[in-house]
């Protein structure tokens, strides 16, 4: 009667479960497994201009042309820059959002919630805007930054948006300003849930500065901010906007493209869906390997106080 | 009230997605108004959207059988759009009769099909100049250049250039149109292969290098926006800009003219322009209850005093003969220099390739302006790019 009872209750928790979960479920089929099962099958097909409603499958055609296709810039020169953009402004980012959010987390510091608002600015202007406005100030002769270095400093103007590494430096100046806001504020939370009496500890055992960031600090926000930079790493190795706007779609001459504007192109200038396809899942596969392998090590899922 | 409890609209609804800008915009929705006013049993709902996002949006929701009825924009989405099988051929569903009011170039043939009926010809490149500073405006390149070299002055002595004489958006292809075309150039033969391995663009891109570096008239760095503000601001004596950017300078205050690119001397051909009908195009996944009322929209929009509205407000040059050849067009100063730039331009083609082409030649003419490619390199450069985009296109 009693494992009865209860068995009656498991069934009617099951259900219960099950009536919370599967509108989520039903949901996250729509808009991510079936779209991904789909840009799946659409990498092994023909589809394009010509063969858009007569598309067939074509097995590994479409990835065989990613790596060995002829392209104007090359493949690889491209994979390149991205892992180079994505890794200088990530640590960019993760630099300058905790070293503000260190300097916020003091208690000497007055009008902290004027500064918060302030730093946390570029991050709350939309991103049109934001690569618009920096464009303009990257401009060869009435930009406010040639502007600066020559006033200012009285250095010769830099052709920012016609030579290709000037054009690269400009467009990760841009995401560095629009994305530290990010880390910051996560950097802030994480400073914030840390115990004081850990620093009051090691205060008495007459710790520096540099000790205590090396042993309670950074230990103390590294759960939260390994999650935060891995999820930086994806956006930033995936942000079409800002590349695409400040370099006015790759300019000059195609030498500031990523592989996601790679794709854009290739989908949406060019009607070859199938390549297209293919090389967003080549995408997916690297950023799901740094993914995993960054979790693994640095052990975020590890219990920080154990 | 709340939605749930709102009465339903049982009216036809009509949905027309467009890429015009906000004047336009407002006169459009002005004549939706009159034409609903007309027929109260249908609604017309018009939708902005970005040039790019109007095509692909377009492409993914016809393909999904959804989308707008009409699709309006400018002729070269034509092409891509009939090898989707995405829009209708329009040659049954509006008589000869009627056709034949309006200007040829407006009407969009392809592959032996009516696929787009154009109230507005042009989108095309004009010199558009303040007439304070240019009361006369040049005829040849030469002209131009001494014009050019006159109006560009450092005002406060400060060692740097306050006034340009000239400025456009000289970084874009389709703005380097005119010169290659002025040099004896085209981008394409009659089959759409590709043609830029001519000595138009060779000659194009050094002129265009010469006024930068050589008569130092035009700035050292200069996109749409750049060139637009240093006119508005009185900055710059002329502009290469098209139709669409005429009203906005008039509204801004500007006293300007329009006048046609000038002419080549070494070669004596004018700079033409690519020339552009921007029209309607109907969804081929129409419901059939509603083909009739979209026909009689396109009909009404089309109708001669509307295209009189919008080339009194806009200064577009209308299809319609009767229009293009009434008072206001034939006397109008604007649309007398736009007629001009329009006789000398070629109509813009629509096969899909035409991306392709422009996508070949962005990156020489870049590395051309950035002094990392000679103009003798550059050209057959662009066509071998070009050629390969399109088989890739076509694979």
């Amino acid at each position: 009667m009693t494992l009865d009872l209860f068995s009656s209750r498991t069934t009617r928790q099951r259900f219960f479960i099950a009536f919370l979960v599967i509108p989520s479920f039903i949901v996250l089929i729509g808009v991510v497994v079936y779209p991904f099962v789909y840009n799946v099958i659409l990498s092994l097909s023909n589809m394009n201009l010509r063969h858009i409603r007569d598309w067939r499958i074509v097995g590994f055609d479409q990835y065989v042309k990613v790596f060995t296709e002829p392209s104007q810039p090359d493949f690889y020169l491209v994979f390149l820059k991205t892992v180079i953009w994505t890794v200088v402004n990530l640590v960019l980012h993760v630099v300058i959002g905790v070293f503000l959010a260190l300097v916020l987390n003091q208690k000497e510091i007055r009008g902290k919630a004027a500064f918060r608002a302030i730093l946390i600015l570029p991050w709350a202007v939309p991103q049109l805007i934001v690569a618009l406005t920096w464009r303009g100030m990257f401009n060869y002769e009435y930009g406010a930054i040639n502007l600066m270095l020559t006033q200012w400093f009285g250095l010769p103007g830099v052709e920012w948006l016609k030579k290709p590494l000037e054009a690269f430096i400009a467009v990760i100046i841009t995401n560095v300003w629009l994305g530290f806001p990010f880390m910051m504020v996560i950097a802030l939370g994480a400073l914030q849930s840390i115990p004081r009496d850990l620093y009051e500890a090691a205060d008495i055992d007459g710790a520096s500065w540099y000790h205590k960031l090396r042993n309670i600090t950074i230990p103390l926000i590294r759960p939260v901010m390994v999650p935060a930079i891995t999820l930086g790493t994806i956006w930033t190795f995936n942000n079409l906007n800002i590349v695409w706007l400040v370099s006015n779609a790759g300019e000059p001459s195609d030498q500031t493209h990523l592989l996601v504007s790679f794709v854009y192109k290739a989908a949406f200038n060019f009607y070859r869906y199938g390549y297209g396809a293919a090389l967003s899942m080549v995408i997916f596969f690297i950023l799901l390997a740094f993914s995993l392998a960054f979790m693994r090590t640095t052990k975020v899922t590890e219990n920080v106080y154990s | 009230m709340l939605p749930g409890c709102r009465k339903s609209d049982s009216r036809i609804r009509i949905t027309i997605w467009h890429q015009d800008r906000i004047d336009v915009r407002v006169i459009l929705q002005r004549q939706l108004d009159r034409f609903m006013k007309l027929h109260p049993e249908v609604r017309v709902e018009q939708l902005f959207k970005e040039t790019e996002e109007l095509r692909s949006g377009f492409i993914i929701a016809a393909l999904a059988g959804q989308g707008p009825e009409i699709v309006y924009g400018p002729s070269d989405q034509v092409g891509p759009f009939e090898m989707m099988n995405i829009i209708l051929p329009l040659e049954d569903m509006f008589d000869a009769q009627w056709l034949s009011q309006y200007d040829p170039r407006g009407l969009t043939w392809y592959k032996g099909h009516l696929y787009q009926i154009a109230d507005k010809l042009g989108n095309h490149l004009t010199l558009v100049y303040n007439k304070k500073l240019v009361p006369v405006p040049p005829s040849t390149d030469s002209a131009m250049i001494e014009i050019g070299r006159r109006l560009t002055v450092d005002l406060n002595g400060d060692g740097k250039t306050d006034r340009y004489g000239l400025v456009w958006n000289y970084t874009e292809p389709f703005f380097f149109i005119p010169f290659m075309t002025g040099f004896g150039g085209w981008i394409m033969d009659d089959e759409g292969n590709p043609t830029l391995d001519n000595p138009g663009t060779v000659n194009g891109l050094r002129f265009i290098k010469e006024l930068r570096d050589r008569y130092k008239i035009i700035p050292n760095e200069a996109d749409y926006n750049v060139a637009d503000i240093l006119f508005k601001d009185g900055n710059a004596a002329m502009m290469i800009n098209g139709d669409w950017s005429w009203a906005g300078y008039l509204n801004a205050g500007l006293d300007i003219g329009v006048a046609p690119l000038p002419r080549i001397t070494s070669t004596g051909l004018w700079c033409g322009t690519m020339v552009s009908p921007k029209g309607f195009s109907i969804n081929t996944n129409i419901a059939l209850e509603k083909r009739q009322w979209v026909i009689s929209l396109i009909r009404y929009l089309m109708a001669e005093e509307n295209q009189i509205e919008s080339a009194k407000e806009l200064f577009t040059m209308p299809t319609h003969l009767g229009v293009q050849n009434g008072d206001f067009v034939q006397n109008n100063e604007i649309l007398k220099g736009s007629r001009i730039q329009i006789e000398h331009g070629q109509t813009m083609p629509v096969v899909p390739e035409l991306r392709a082409i422009w996508d070949a030649m962005r990156p020489s003419y870049q590395a051309v302006l950035a002094g990392t490619m000679t103009a003798e390199k550059a050209a057959p450069a662009m066509q071998q790019m070009a050629q390969r985009r399109i088989r890739e296109m076509n694979e």
